[in-house]
């Protein structure tokens, strides 16, 4: 089973969106958006129809990415329990309510206009989230500050 | 009718050798009237060499015999003989014969109609086959298809910064004199152009949805009567401004020259975005046993449609206004009731975030290329914060009804209130970072009722 987070997860939810003809349906995706869980931080690449990369990268690429989302190890946890609970997110799990639910938010930038990808490709990127419900993850212990 | 033998050009030999025409035919046929360039296109159409002398001596006064019947029908209404074969060898049926005689089609007029290319055998030109465009080109699809960007290749790539032209001839055609003006005002490329136009038109066709049947509208459940009033009110608000922004852009559209199609073409689509924010608010409104609630007072509204220039509305409407529309998407995708809400939000959320794209790399390009209009760019907000500010005052309606909605119900309006001015911070918040990286620094002269919303 997957471990959350690592590259091995990301690549399982990657290989299911991109053979779902429903996420390509959603139309186009082009964007490099990170995910943050405790140190450490995955990058993954959207291009067109897919998922095309998930690697593991450090803080300086954050700076190349349009946003990245971020929250502790446990709300990262909490979401995806109800994304596998409920087979996508439930009405108070989705990316845009937890956005605008935490102090800093979840999509965060260092330019304020590449962060609206986070909304121009919202229903994508959720997709792929969403996906996790497709696999049985575990959780790793909570992550060490490098 | 000349008989004298004529020199075959060296382009219609060729031609007839390739579709088997001997010389004699071809000698013929020009000594009987017919350009080179009508006889390489009558080969071209794959008449053989029998039929075109078929049609020499229909045209010498032989051709094919006609039937009894047809005979007969010609002679009562007086259309000779010669005119009959004429036309049976220029490929017309005998029953459309027939058919034009019953219509009472003269004599005079066939000839007429065979003469300008009737009966089957049109008069060609095909002198557009030669024309001075760049040839040769090669699009390719990519992972994407085959985009906008993709085609604009070579000569169909440039861009030019002043466009010449009054009519709507496609980038990169030729020119016609004499076609009739379109009657465009815009042919700046920095009065539209966003460099990345072309991509916002292709996603937006890519991630279209579609309202009527993707939204699961089954899973609205009845709700209280002052939520269901709030959520109508909201409805109501957002058909009539998105409606608004349709219309004033359909206004500008048939400004913009044809040598900026790009942006043409991507606008259009945002016009079909607004009808389908008309669209599915205003079905929500009407599908969950409320209805529609009271207009806007509009003041905000006039700023846009006022606009004298293009670049005044996009500054105004995409990058101001729709920014705030983007938050009250936003914020109502995570406030919303059920999944059909939720899906309807997030939907309009994306629609909305493209053209605010447009918007701010619009005014970025102004910038680059024009930073002489950096005060003017200020003083378009200036005037449309305040006009803004005027609906904040006159329009409780809509505010209130976010703020029911956000919380819960009219008995936690309060608590909705500081979520409504909550959302009000992240679109100020917002709205400065997007002008920032269009390298307008607005900080300092924010008007005084929006910075309340971003201080302590």
């Amino acid at each position: 089973m997957p471990v959350f987070p690592s590259v091995e997860w990301f690549n399982a939810i990657k290989d299911i969106v991109n053979s779902d003809p429903a996420f390509r349906q959603l139309g186009t995706v082009d964007s490099v958006i990170g995910a943050r869980v405790g140190s450490k931080i995955y990058e993954l690449t959207f291009e067109a129809f897919e998922c095309t990369g998930v690697r593991e990268v450090g803080e300086h690429d954050l700076r190349d990415m349009d946003f990245w989302l971020e929250q502790t190890p446990a709300q990262w946890q909490e979401m995806l329990d109800n994304i596998k609970k409920n087979g996508a997110a439930d009405l108070t799990h989705t990316l845009n309510t937890i956005d605008l639910s935490l102090p800093n938010g979840f999509a965060q930038s260092h330019d304020g206009y590449r962060r609206d990808a986070f909304y121009r490709f919202n229903q994508s990127i959720q997709d792929f989230f969403n996906a996790s419900a497709k696999i049985d993850t575990t959780y790793a212990p909570e992550a060490v500050t490098a | 009718m000349a008989n004298e033998t004529v020199a075959i050009p060296a382009n219609v030999r060729a031609k007839a050798q390739e579709k088997q025409w001997p010389d004699d035919l071809v000698e013929s046929a020009l000594a009987a009237g017919a350009t080179p360039e009508q006889l390489i296109g009558y080969m071209d159409q794959g008449i053989s060499a029998d039929q075109a002398r078929q049609f020499l001596a229909a045209q010498a006064g032989g051709g094919p015999e006609p039937s009894k019947e047809l005979a007969d029908k010609a002679a009562l209404v007086n259309w000779p003989i010669d005119l009959i074969k004429t036309a049976l060898a220029a490929g017309a049926a005998e029953t459309d014969l027939m058919r034009f005689m019953d219509m009472g089609i003269t004599a005079e007029q066939a000839r007429e109609f065979m003469a300008g290319g009737g009966a089957g055998q049109p008069q060609l030109d095909l002198s557009w086959m030669n024309v001075p465009t760049e040839w040769n080109t090669r699009a390719k699809p990519t992972k994407h298809g085959l985009t906008l960007e993709g085609i604009n290749i070579g000569r169909y790539g440039e861009i030019p910064d002043v466009w010449p032209y009054q009519t709507e001839m496609p980038r990169g055609a030729v020119p016609i004199p004499g076609v009739e003006s379109m009657g465009y005002s815009i042919f700046e490329k920095q009065e539209v152009w966003s460099d990345n136009c072309a991509r916002l038109y292709e996603e937006a066709i890519q991630r279209r949805w579609r309202p009527a049947t993707d939204v699961p509208w089954d899973t609205i459940q009845p709700l209280p009567d002052d939520l269901e009033r709030a959520i109508c009110q909201i409805c109501t608000h957002i058909s009539e401004k998105e409606q608004m922004e349709a219309d004033v852009l359909g206004r500008w559209e048939p400004d913009i020259s044809y040598g900026y199609h790009e942006v043409k073409l991507f606008l259009a689509t945002t016009i079909f975005d607004n009808a389908r924010a008309v669209e599915v608010f205003r079905k929500r409104a009407l599908s969950n046993g409320g209805g529609l609630g009271i207009q806007s007072p509009g003041w905000g509204f006039r700023s846009i449609v006022d606009a004298r220039n293009f670049t005044e509305m996009a500054v105004i409407q995409f990058v101001l206004h729709d920014s705030l529309t983007l938050m009250q998407y936003a914020y109502g995708e995570k406030y919303a009731k059920n999944p059909a809400e939720k899906f309807i939000f997030a939907r309009a959320m994306q629609d909305k975030a493209r053209i605010v794209d447009y918007g701010i790399t619009h005014l970025k390009f102004v910038m680059m290329h024009r930073a002489d209009r950096r005060d003017e760019m200020q003083r378009y907000l200036d005037k449309a914060e305040g006009m803004m500010l005027q609906d904040d005052k006159k329009d409780p309606a809509t505010r209130e009804a976010f703020a029911i909605y956000f919380g819960g119900g009219k008995d936690k309006i309060h608590e909705g209130l500081a979520i409504y001015r909550e959302m009000r911070r992240k679109h100020v918040e917002q709205y400065l970072a997007r002008l920032k990286w269009a390298t307008i620094d607005r900080a300092e002269r924010l008007d005084p009722g929006m910075r309340v919303f971003i201080q302590d």
